[in-house]
């Protein structure tokens, strides 16, 4: 996948400052919770961009943008088996199911870790994207936090697009 | 007597793990029903006795508040407790459910042990 942004504001814009650590913390809660494993933050070197399935939320009221997931075939095939407790053979066809509900719970549990957002923001219904072969435009992007992250040795990235 | 449960999500995968969270935590199900909406859930009640409904509330079709409201018209679901799970965590979405008279909300991430601390008194207050 590849991006492109116009952004009228700039990254690293003061407001989102910190907010890096919040989504870290929101998202190996949710792993450790809902899916029963570890979600490492990688030691040195960032892991490779796998764009093989795409998760998205849209988050939209005083704070508005786009949370999203990225990962292998093979990594969400993993989670959704971790997340049911199948074998990996039977969590194929829930995979996008399971994609769906971790970008969810990221996102939510995001913005209740914001201090006074968490009624002043709404979550869209997930978007699954299968396939590696897009471009996605966003207008008015303020910044965007990409964390990379390792599940069972696979590369996950957690992104948050924030709009101005 | 086995607990006789309804959950309700549009997610299945959450179905299943709610599911898996109330084993966990000890709880002796019986036939777990499964609804993907509100609407869903309304025409299994109307079919099924249950002691427990689980619902979530951003759902398509007929959300989880929409659901209590028509529940608790329903002589047959008035009486049946019924705890939120989900990620909407805000006051606002809990008073709102609350009044509508949901008895607990729990919001997503959870561990098997919230789930049972929400659960059992909810269900102790109906015997």
């Amino acid at each position: 996948m590849s991006t492109h942004t116009q952004s009228p504001a700039g990254n690293n814009a003061a407001p989102f400052d910190g907010w890096s650590s919040v989504l870290r913390e929101s998202v190996k809660e949710v792993f450790s919770l809902m899916v029963g494993a570890e979600i490492m933050v990688p030691d040195h070197a960032d892991p490779p961009v796998v764009t093989e399935v795409t998760g998205m939320v849209g988050l939209a009221g005083e704070l508005c943008g786009v949370l999203s997931l990225r990962c292998g075939n093979g990594c969400a095939t993993k989670i959704a088996s971790r997340m049911l407790g199948v074998p990996i053979s039977e969590a194929a066809s829930h995979m996008s199911d399971a994609i769906g509900e971790i970008c969810n719970m990221v996102a939510g549990n995001f913005k209740a870790k914001l201090n006074g957002m968490q009624d002043k923001c709404m979550l869209s219904v997930p978007t699954i994207i299968t396939g590696g072969d897009y471009q996605l435009f966003s207008v008015a992007v303020a910044d965007r936090i990409e964390l990379p992250f390792l599940f069972d040795g696979d590369a996950v990235w957690i992104g948050l697009e924030i709009r101005a | 007597m086995s607990i006789r449960a309804l959950i309700v999500d549009d997610s299945s995968v959450m179905r299943k793990i709610v599911e898996r969270c109330l084993r966990q935590a000890g709880m002796d199900l019986g036939q777990v029903h499964e609804a993907s909406n509100g609407a869903e859930a309304l025409a299994l009640v109307n079919e099924n006795p249950f002691d427990l409904i689980l619902s979530d509330i951003n759902m398509p079709v007929m959300d989880g508040l929409e659901f209590i409201r028509h529940l608790k018209e329903m002589e047959s679901g008035k009486n049946i407790p019924i705890v939120m799970i989900t990620t909407e965590g805000g006051e606002k979405s809990v008073l709102e459910a609350l009044s509508l008279g949901a008895k607990g909300y729990i919001r997503k991430p959870f561990t098997p042990d919230q789930v049972k601390d929400h659960v059992i008194p909810v269900l102790g207050s109906q015997s």
